[in-house]
């Protein structure tokens, strides 16, 4: 646009008139945070319609108490009493949010319900496991796709099929693969002394065969993520170390693993909180009643039976609060990596 | 790890002189070899992670595809072949042995599922470009200037995938379905229900800040001399960012839009809160598969082959649509 003109961007399309050539002048022209905030409104005016303005409307909900008998569902301000009946379990959810009590002998806490019937447990150990060996996977297959080889392509497909499936397919999958009569799943695992009886019902059978198909599914999402960040290590780099005698350990050690740092710990950063946000694959397979998450609590209250949405909104707000808290970890990470980053 | 002990093993062993006198086990011999030549290790490392890797993700597709092919009133003990299955039968003149391959016809025939997955194809397109475009502004921005309050506003963009898809429903719900009397005159009844633009806008939204975030780390690490070149060139800023940045990042964006389309192309909850389901009324792939799910018996069997059919292409499809536009993107980067 500019490159037939001679001069500075700064005089670019000076003298042209018209509508843009006048906007791009005016653009050169500005400082550079106003500059910033200008290519920012794009962005945050689809979220503000679509997030911020519906999560503060949730936010009021969360305030206002179940309704259950009238036609308008929220009742009157009760400002943080939802809050503290669903950390007390004192709400009609289905399965309680955590349930553990003090006690004065060792390990001084105690269980109220098992361990993999308490939301806030189960959404923990599921985002903890699930992104622990997807980050695994998902380095090794983009290691593997990094490589020069003939059909890489259709390896490449093989590998992103899993992340193409729809939710609801693979909860169907998964869900026939360890039914008994139909999928070999439960007996397998029950041969190896896994499984119990009814792997369905069980709580925690039921938590592996999620845990199993989110894994399936998502570690491609990792895969090419950090595929990107492999494609970006400039190769006459590798040369360098070769010539210099690295093994091919310090060659992924200090070279591959620095560069790919940032788009890794952006894919956790993701995966983390998709994973601690799990209900589709839960609701299609076990089902929410044997393997609660936070998300299904949320589920639980706005669709389930009776209307208490003024406690569902208080569970999406309280889990998102657990995912902030989890989030600053990689956030201090973040500023460690870049150095002004964020 | 093992392989660099290994390596050390190697040293003390020329010292010695030692190695071509031992006699050694099949699997003694085979580890002086690795020993001896790493890169035929690592070459055999690398098939079997790649083998592991195909086996681990292709099997439940190919067992989906057993009880696609298994008739419905035979599913059970589904293995590595469909349940039913008969060799024999290829004898007697039954070319199908016992499977029932028409089940790819009949996904089409309940169901005008062509048009579902036309439906999904479009609103996954056009979400993927404003996502790539808005989110691109929005990562050189966080990526490359400086001005304050960027991190507060990055924490913002990245709050948004704190919260639970249900969490926006209820107020997301009474907004879309408002009749707003300023759009009436594109659409019939000034309501955005059962429209495309009412799943392309949150969609864009809801997939924006991952967007943002991936491209504003490949923004980041583009040195600053190649950006400032083009501007002393007469680059306009935005001819800059265009030119200059996105076709550097090129893998980066790829991948970002790979990641948007495939993850709207399969949405459910906000596709199920925007539409009512009909195939005429914009609903996507995933409401046309539920279609299948009748009031009496849920056909697995067809849900199995549709989401096959709806998946493989589009597979496919992105994988090598993704190698054009890095190659493409690529091609016309300035070189350092």
């Amino acid at each position: 646009m500019a490159t037939d003109q001679s001069g500075t961007p700064v005089e670019a399309g000076g003298d042209s008139g018209g509508i843009f050539s006048g906007v791009f002048t005016w653009m050169e022209n500005l400082s550079e945070a106003a500059y910033a905030y200008l290519l920012l409104i794009p962005g945050f005016f689809l979220l503000a319609l679509v997030a911020f303005y519906p999560l503060l409307d949730t936010l009021r909900m969360s305030f206002l108490a179940d309704e259950t008998r009238g036609a308008d569902p929220l009742g009157g301000f009760v400002g943080l009493e939802n809050y503290i009946n669903v950390l007390t379990g004192n709400t009609r959810l289905g399965r309680q949010v955590i349930d553990v009590a003090l006690t004065s002998n060792f390990p001084f806490v105690e269980l109220g319900t098992p361990f993999f019937r308490q939301a806030l447990f189960v959404t923990l150990a599921f985002a903890l496991l699930s992104v622990f060996f997807e980050t695994l996977i998902g380095f090794g297959q983009a290691l593997v796709l990094d490589q020069e080889f003939r059909g890489r392509r259709w390896v490449r497909v093989a590998i992103i099929i899993p992340w193409a499936i729809p939710i609801v397919i693979q909860g169907m999958l998964f869900f026939l693969l360890f039914q008994p009569t139909v999928g070999f799943g439960s007996d397998f695992m029950q041969a190896i002394g896994v499984f119990g009886s009814d792997p369905l019902a069980s709580s925690r059978d039921s938590f592996i065969i999620v845990l199993v198909a989110d894994i399936w599914k998502t570690s491609a999402f990792m895969a090419l993520l950090i595929l990107a960040g492999l494609q970006s290590v400039d190769r006459s780099l590798y040369d360098v170390a070769k010539v210099s005698g690295a093994t091919p350990w310090q060659r992924f050690k200090y070279i591959t693993f620095p560069i790919v740092l940032p788009a890794l710990l952006v894919a956790m950063l993701f995966r983390t909180m998709d994973a601690m946000r799990v209900y589709g694959i839960i609701e299609s397979t076990a089902g929410c009643s044997t393997v609660p998450s936070m998300t299904c609590l949320v589920i639980d209250g706005l669709f389930g039976g009776t209307r208490i949405y003024g406690t569902a909104a208080a569970v999406a707000f309280l889990t998102a609060g657990i995912i902030g808290i989890f989030i600053t970890f990689y956030i201090i990470k973040f500023r460690d990596a870049e150095g002004g980053f964020m | 790890m093992a392989t660099e002990q290994q390596d050390g093993a190697e040293v003390f062993g020329t010292d010695t002189d030692e190695e071509p006198e031992i006699k050694r086990g099949l699997i003694e011999s085979w580890a002086a070899n690795a020993i001896k030549n790493p890169d035929r290790t690592y070459k055999a490392m690398f098939y079997t992670a790649t083998i592991f890797f195909l086996v681990t993700t292709l099997f439940p597709f190919y067992w989906l595809f057993m009880v696609a092919l298994t008739e419905q009133r035979n599913l059970q003990n589904v293995g590595v072949v469909p349940s039913g299955f008969d060799p024999t039968l290829l004898a007697a003149g039954d070319l199908t042995m016992g499977t029932n391959p028409g089940v790819f016809i009949e996904v089409f025939t309940l169901v005008p599922f062509h048009r579902y997955m036309f439906n999904s194809f479009v609103i996954a397109t056009v979400t993927t470009i404003i996502v790539l475009i808005v989110a691109s502004l929005a990562g050189y921005v966080f990526g490359r200037l400086r001005f304050p309050f960027k991190g507060p506003l990055m924490l913002l963009v990245l709050i948004v995938s704190f919260f639970p898809p249900a969490a926006f429903f209820i107020p997301l719900n009474q907004l879309f379905n408002t009749n707003v009397d300023i759009l009436r005159p594109i659409l019939a009844d000034g309501s955005l229900y059962n429209t495309p633009y009412a799943m392309i806008i949150p969609f864009s939204a809801i997939f924006m800040p991952l967007a943002i975030f991936i491209l504003t780390t490949f923004y980041a690490q583009i040195p600053d001399g190649l950006e400032d070149a083009a501007r002393i060139e007469g680059t306009t800023r935005l001819g800059a960012l265009f030119r200059v940045i996105v076709p550097l990042s090129a893998p980066g964006v790829a991948t970002a839009g790979v990641l948007t389309f495939i993850a709207v192309y399969n949405e459910f909850f906000f596709s199920f809160l925007m539409t009512d389901g009909g195939a005429a009324n914009w609903a996507p792939i995933v409401e046309g598969i539920l279609r299948y799910q009748g009031q009496y018996e849920v056909l697995f069997n067809v849900m199995a082959a549709a989401s096959i059919v709806g998946v493989l292409p589009v597979a496919i499809l992105v994988v090598v649509a993704q190698e054009k536009i890095v190659s493409g993107l690529t091609a016309g980067a300035l070189k350092e």
